[in-house]
């Protein structure tokens, strides 16, 4: 789309390679359609014209910096989006990535292409095509980084018509009778992959609680009430470290809207501790410290 | 049976679907919902959608359910009650019918069908496969991440359908393969028109991308080829491409409940997590997501083409369309074609 954003990252990746300063860098590539691109592992400075970024680099790459394949590599340059950045932080704070092995490689964004219309022809960014994350985006510019790209694509305009999460109010207004309903009939449609695990950057425990046995704490059974087990479960070991990239939802084969459970838990750790995930690195985890003002009045 | 043929227009069709409903059976049909299209129980034809290319995901839970109850048990006393699963399997396809998939959704049962008759005959399995009706439409336009035409299929091949539908000139010509079809078109032969073979709309010439062959002679051939690892780095091992696919079959036997009552039931599995070959011991044979993503390309395009002389593969496209990282099977099923 933008060849002065792909040149601009290629020539910082090659410069990166090529000094040593990381032996591999994890950028987005050419897809099977214009319409995406994929993730590309470049090691060889030689390589770097594969690197791309445009408004269908939906993937969040930090999730690579979990794989044991992608740990080998010691040195890594990454090239992240605003809001994909803030995974980086939290695996930085949660000492899962040491900041000095991590070159970050931020790309400004106004807004990427939600994927299911992209694949049905739409290429073009607008509030009604981006991801709802897109329209309350804070980290355009993303918040920590080495390199900086600067995007060219013009700024995301927002009449305002389109209230991202909307459904949150709407659910939060139900009676539990209703609300409860709506999730049966949400995680009913679950299938059990756990492809949005897989697909989070911030879920990677080496193993993770369904695969544990002894005891059974959550039903395998790919049916209620394991499917709400699973989710609910998941939620809550991702409230207060959700950053809010959405890979869950976007990898859901089956279309659970489950980022109206994580940006609910968001808004509800907002709301009682004044924390927000991933904005920085140093900062401790909300629930990894205890502080006299910490909310109480659940103790009775 | 002999194939036979038929002519229907599309205002019969529906009145065909309609009375299959009103006469009690469960037809499933592809439907949108949350922004997609998924198979889901119909009401009346309308709440089809006939123009989609291809629902989401398959219907292969009619066959093997994503949860199976193989047996439960419970006690009473000293009393034990066992209740054989296949209670739940026998008759559940009895009166439901897959309605408006493609010709690559029909032809994965079929072929599913070998590994579970292979040496143990797996009840479950063909007590609703041998109940379970397909219409199948045949496609007119695959996309880009299609290729039955490459697996030995095509845009309207029959083979596993009941009925074959083929849209040409504003009505339908059905292809009935079997007594399950005739059965099905049997009650409302008054909207059909039986025709001979020849007034059936010719087969178009369906061009081949690449030689399946290639690819398995490549599989056979480089095992330890560093493309697996370094093409796969890419894969998040979250599993959408088995799960979405109309023949991956693997299952996962597990217990649940305790020592007053409890069942025991299989579960969809998945080769591309890591714990689906971790030993007991600790040891995992397949370590990593490269070790992994090859075993499905091996199993899709060698190991079940060698011992049941098909691809376990219908060339669907689902798993590309699927998945997360943008991985594409058709171009790496292709890429190792070429690199042969």
């Amino acid at each position: 789309m933008s060849n002065i954003v792909d040149e601009k990252l290629r020539k910082i990746a090659k410069d990166l390679l090529e000094s040593g300063e990381v032996s591999l860098i994890i950028g987005y590539g050419a897809g099977s359609s214009p319409r995406r691109t994929r993730p590309v592992f470049i090691t060889d400075a030689k390589d770097a014209h594969k690197l791309s970024f445009n408004r269908h680099s939906v993937q969040d790459l930090a999730v690579f910096l979990k794989k044991a394949e992608v740990k080998k590599f010691s040195k890594i340059g990454i090239l992240v989006k605003g809001c994909d950045e803030k995974a980086v932080n939290v695996l930085i704070q949660e000492y899962q990535v040491s900041r000095d092995n991590i070159k970050i490689i931020g790309v400004e964004c106004n807004g990427v292409v939600r994927q299911n219309l992209a694949d049905k022809g739409e290429s073009s960014v607008s509030e009604a095509t981006v991801y709802d994350k897109c329209l309350i985006c804070g980290e355009h510019r993303p918040l920590i980084y080495d390199y900086l790209v600067e995007t060219d694509e013009p700024e995301l305009k927002l009449s305002g018509a389109l209230k991202p999460y909307t459904k949150i109010e709407e659910l939060d207004a139900m009676d539990p009778e209703e609300r409860n309903e709506f999730w049966r009939k949400e995680f009913e449609k679950c299938i059990k992959c756990y492809a949005c695990r897989q697909a989070c950057p911030l879920c990677y425990c080496s193993r993770c609680i369904v695969e544990k046995n002894t005891p059974q704490w959550i039903d395998t059974s790919i049916e209620e009430p394991g499917n709400a087990q699973w989710n609910l479960i998941r939620a809550y070991h991702l409230s207060g470290r959700c950053i809010s990239c959405g890979e869950c939802e976007r990898a859901c084969p089956v279309n659970i809207p489950l980022m109206l459970i994580n940006e609910k838990m968001a808004r509800d750790v907002y709301n009682m501790f004044g924390y927000k995930s991933g904005q920085d690195t140093e900062t401790k985890p909300v629930f990894g410290v205890f502080s006299e003002g910490d909310l109480n009045d659940f103790i009775k | 049976m002999e194939e036979r043929y038929f002519e229907i227009t599309r205002e019969n069709l529906k009145k065909f679907v309609d009375s299959l409903i009103s006469g009690g059976s469960e037809v499933i049909a592809p439907r949108d919902r949350d922004g997609d299209t998924f198979y889901g129980k119909i009401a009346n034809f309308d709440e089809a959608n006939l123009d989609m290319l291809l629902p989401k995901m398959s219907y292969k839970e009619f066959l093997l359910p994503k949860t199976e109850i193989l047996f439960e048990y419970s006690l009473f006393g000293t009393e034990t009650e066992i209740k054989d699963g296949l209670e739940y399997a026998r008759g559940a396809n009895k009166k439901r019918v897959i309605f408006g998939g493609r010709p690559c959704d029909g032809a994965a049962g079929r072929i599913m069908e070998k590994v579970f008759n292979w040496d143990y005959k797996d009840e479950f399995f063909n007590e609703r496969f041998k109940d379970l009706a397909i219409i199948s439409i045949a496609c007119e336009k695959p996309d880009n991440y299609c290729f039955c035409m490459d697996i030995e299929l095509s845009p309207e091949s029959s083979y596993g359908s009941d009925i074959l539908l083929k849209k040409d000139g504003g009505k339908y010509f059905a292809t009935v393969t079997d007594e399950k079809g005739m059965a099905l078109i049997t009650p409302c032969m008054n909207l059909f028109k039986e025709i001979s073979r020849d007034k059936m709309p010719a087969p178009k010439d369906w061009k081949k991308s690449f030689d399946i062959e290639k690819t398995k002679e490549f599989l056979d051939k480089n095992f330890e080829h560093k493309y697996f690892q370094e093409r796969f780095l890419s894969c998040i091992g979250c599993g959408i491409c088995t799960y979405a696919c109309p023949t991956c079959h693997c299952f996962d036997i597990q217990d649940e409940g305790g020592c007053k009552e409890g069942r025991r039931i299989r579960n969809w599995d998945s080769c591309q997590f890591s714990i689906f070959t971790l030993h007991a011991s600790g040891h995992n044979p397949r370590v990593t997501q490269g070790d992994r993503y090859r075993q499905r390309l091996m199993h899709k395009f060698k190991i079940y083409s060698e011992k049941f002389n098909k691809y376990l593969c219908v060339g669907c496209g689902r798993c590309s369309r699927n998945c997360p990282e943008d991985i594409d099977i058709r171009e790496i099923a292709k890429d190792l074609a070429d690199m042969e």
